[in-house]
């Protein structure tokens, strides 16, 4: 089946979920999947009745406008893709929250987006306490994990949680537990016959929808303005690249990385939902054990991740010995895939996966390998259908062909604007080009290829490093377990390269810099070498190498 | 030692704790298991070769007298116990091959414990008649493969069903295991009043001493850090009440209880060892978890290295 080009199927996100929940109502949606197997799942056609209940209960029980900023903060589980589906059909803005933040982080979120009605899950809603008073917050629903489980498995973890893991709070905020609003929602909806198709009156693909903050955990977090129009261009050109290893109505697709998060928001819940996808929720990947049981139930066709996942599950032997039999493709975002774990899942799994690059800011993928065609290793692929990208150099200009460049995109999935920050939106966009901060270089096939953060070259008298230049090389050496580079300040040669090794044997600093001696220049090798226990990675387990660098740098 | 009534009701317990550990397990556990089928046989060589030995020679050191150095020998003759994959389960060890060590070990016990047993005493001039019932093999076995089968199968119906079975069974295992370990000083009081030192360093060195043993032995013999903290559980953990119970049918009055003493304390003192060490081992489990997630892929030759991956 080949499908015409990609065109706009769908003016707004609550239509793509309209035309999902009808077309597939008696299939499984959603299955929440705990690490001792316990699960809970929701069909098509449950979705749609408890999104329809939730949009209720925003418009016509608290009344809120169009437009208001409802906020989600849940790890996966079943009660996020309720609450996202609702805030669409409602035409409000989904604003999503990471459900580890401090307090601290969410109230400048909260404030900065002008959050009205927060759904929190219940393990972080103590972290409200401090702060609720501050933000314009007017309501707060509090959700699960375990929401939407039958009786007996809910109160088993349930019990588990209180006492043996601790993790349920007492709660003092002033809230409203989902299935009661869910119940309200429902109520208005009976009494006088009320269309939930009627909230989105007047909105369309310029509608802004969601607001995905980017910009980490350190400095001020910025608000990407993401239009439905943005999410659904970047749903159809992301698809477009992977419809070849899609059945429509009979793929399972497993979601360990966060749907908080630009990439499994996009891939996960829009892509997969708009093809029927049942979607196996894990609420928490880490250690990696924890999908065991997932892979054991459930016949997993795809998994979307990133290295460090993929990774950690080539170093498992119930994964290794017994691969997933019905995986047809993995695709890999958020980070670089190295080219040994992308080799070893292909030689393990015996399926194609997939390398693509993307930020917040567009939606969130801007290229991909792929999946039936050539797919280069270390390469993030060709742009997506109808998306642009040029290489500049520091004076805007294109560089010349094969030389590295900033990478500019220009795409109907790109992004409207940073919330409220005018001068950061004006940095970051200008006639449509969003400046993504990475250098690239593309080659004669027309395949990119990240050679790192402009932020992170380092200049040492005058020659420009690549950090992940450096860190392949240490990576190399069997006592490195993990390596980042970064640049420090030095009086000779205004910066000079300093690297930083969790270990896994015996190694010192002077045996590192040999080993870089026989395979980098000398301005390359790094001048200090500093061993740490572990690395500070962000939320989807990224090595933050800023976080590495001394602060007067930053 | 327990009442009828005790031991009947932890009979009960003991199936309750089975069908919730084979909840926990599905086949393919097994299958994973058998992938590295030597760390069966190395249970075997740990039960039957490392475990009579050393209490032979823990008999020649401390110079036990006959009646104790027989119920020595015995105990280091037994299978694997029960007990073992319950704290198998517990420390996050390999628990299907647990439970393949104690099955195989139990079944080949009927041939190999009678032999064992005379070879030893007979080196101490203490040779008598034994003989291992098979019935009462077969309902140990019973006991241990009914439940956990039916626990595998009810993991597959209803996964939700295996879970909540299986918290069941730890719950109930976490009971048991606190109960005799707070009653046991109260309980035996007398008895371990009453009993010498050299008799304590036996009934507690055949335990620990084997589990160090076999873990060496596995370690040795390449089997990973995790499958050899299994086998090294399920070495120390022998079958006291199939022990007891060898003692009973073999030995009568007086020279019975004196025969029994060692395997009395060794059941004491073997729950209390092995919830220190099985907590110890969770631990150990717990961080190589978390340090795999971490570690590097090792670099396979996978296809022609060089150009572009491409199916």
């Amino acid at each position: 089946m080949i499908a015409a080009a990609p065109t706009a199927r769908y003016e707004h996100l609550a239509e793509l979920v309209r035309d999902g929940t009808s077309r597939f109502a008696d299939r499984i949606a959603f299955t929440t999947c705990l690490p001792n197997g316990m699960h809970g799942s929701l069909s098509y056609g449950q979705l749609e009745r408890l999104s329809d209940a939730f949009a209720a209960y925003l418009r016509d029980v608290l009344r809120v406008e169009p437009g208001t900023r409802v906020a989600v903060q849940t790890p996966n589980c079943l009660a996020y893709p309720v609450v996202a589906c609702g805030v669409f059909k409602a035409g409000c803005v989904l604003v999503n929250i990471n459900p580890l933040y401090t307090p601290a982080e969410m109230e400048h979120r909260f404030r900065d987006s002008g959050t009205e009605v927060l759904v929190i899950v219940d393990m972080f809603a103590d972290k409200l306490e401090e702060i609720l008073s501050q933000t314009a917050i007017r309501q707060v629903v509090v959700s699960e994990v375990t929401e939407f489980f039958s009786a007996v498995p809910r109160a088993v973890i349930r019990s588990v949680m209180r006492v043996w893991d601790r993790v349920l709070p007492r709660m003092r905020v002033s809230h409203l537990r989902l299935k009661s609003a869910l119940e309200l929602g429902a109520e208005a909806l009976t009494g006088d016959g009320k269309s939930v198709a009627a909230y989105i009156d007047g909105q369309g693909p310029a509608t802004l929808a969601v607001l995905q903050y980017t910009g980490g955990t350190t400095g001020v977090g910025k608000g990407a303005m993401l239009t439905h129009g943005n999410l659904i261009a970047n749903f159809e050109q992301s698809y477009a690249m992977v419809q070849s290893h899609i059945d429509e109505g009979k793929e399972c697709v497993l979601t360990a990385l966060p749907l908080y998060h630009s990439f499994a928001f996009q891939i996960n819940l829009l892509c997969f939902f708009a093809v029927g996808a049942r979607s196996v929720l894990v609420p928490n990947p880490r250690p990696v054990q924890n999908l065991q049981r997932a892979f054991d139930n459930y016949p997993i066709t795809w998994v979307t991740g990133v290295n460090t996942l993929f990774n950690a599950l080539l170093n498992e032997e119930w994964f290794t010995a017994f691969p997933p039999k019905h995986l047809k493709a993995a695709v890999a975002g958020g980070a670089a895939l190295q080219r040994v774990v992308a080799e070893r899942w292909e030689s393990v799994t015996g399926s194609a996966i997939a390398e693509g690059y993307g930020l917040t800011e567009a939606s969130p993928v801007v290229s991909f390998n792929p999946l039936s065609g050539l797919r280069k290793p270390n390469s993030i692929g060709v742009p997506l259908p109808r998306t642009e990208l040029r290489l500049v150099d520091d004076t805007g200009r294109d560089v010349t062909a094969g030389e590295p460049g900033e990478l500019l995109v220009r795409g109907p999935q790109v992004m409207q604007g940073y919330w409220n920050m005018p001068d950061e939106t004006a940095a970051a966009l200008s006639d449509g080009w969003l400046r993504t901060g990475d250098i690239a270089t593309v080659d004669e096939d027309g395949y990119y290829r990240i050679v790192d953060r402009k932020t992170d070259l380092i200049i040492v008298s005058g020659f420009n490093v690549y950090p992940t230049e450096v860190e392949d090389v240490i990576a190399r050496m069997d006592e490195v377990q993990e390596v980042a580079v970064v640049g420090v300040r030095d009086a000779k040669t205004g910066e000079a390269v300093r690297a930083f090794i969790v270990r896994n044997g015996h190694l010192t600093a002077e045996a590192v810099r040999e080993h870089c001696r026989q395979y980098l220049a000398d301005y390359k090798v790094p001048k200090s070498v500093e061993f740490r226990r572990e690395m500070p990675r962000n939320q989807i387990g990224k090595i933050l190498r800023r976080h590495l660098r001394p602060a007067e740098l930053n | 030692m327990l009442t009828d009534l005790e031991t009947q009701l932890l009979g009960v317990m003991i199936a309750v704790i089975m069908l919730g550990m084979g909840a926990s397990l599905t086949f393919k556990d097994f299958l994973i298991a058998f992938r590295k089928p030597q760390g069966i046989l190395i249970g075997l060589l740990c039960q039957y070769g490392i475990m009579p030995f050393l209490a032979y020679l823990i008999v020649i050191v401390l110079g036990l007298e006959p009646a104790l150095a027989i119920g020595l020998i015995l105990m280091g003759s037994m299978p694997g116990g029960t007990t073992s994959n319950i704290f198998a389960y517990f420390s996050k060890g390999f628990l299907a091959l647990s439970i393949m060590m104690t099955i195989v070990s139990t079944l080949v016990a009927v041939v190999t414990v009678p032999i064992l047993l005379e070879f030893y005493s007979g080196l101490r001039g203490l040779s008598g008649q034994y003989e291992v019932p098979a019935g009462d093999v077969a309902q140990l076995l019973a006991v241990l493969i009914v439940p956990t089968i039916v626990g595998i199968g009810l993991r597959k119906w209803n996964p939700n069903v295996g879970a909540t079975i299986e918290l069941v069974g730890g719950l109930v295992g976490v009971v048991v295991i606190a109960f005799l370990i707070v009653t046991w000083v109260p309980r035996n009081y007398d008895l371990l009043a009453s009993t010498p030192a050299g008799v304590y360093a036996a009934a507690i060195g055949l335990g620990l001493v084997g589990m160090l043993l076999g873990y060496w032995l596995a370690r040795a013999l390449r089997q990973d850090k995790r499958r050899a903290r299994t086998i090294s559980l399920e070495t120390g953990i022998q079958n006291s009440p199939l022990g007891a119970l060898i003692v009973v049918l073999t030995f009568s009055d007086e020279l019975q209880q004196q025969v029994l003493l060692v395997p009395v304390l060794y059941a004491l003192f073997i729950v209390l060892s092995s919830t220190a060490v099985t907590l110890w081992f969770r631990g150990i489990t717990t961080r190589e978890q978390m340090a795999r997630d971490q570690a590097k892929v090792a670099t396979a030759p996978v296809g022609p290295s060089g150009g572009p991956v491409h199916r």
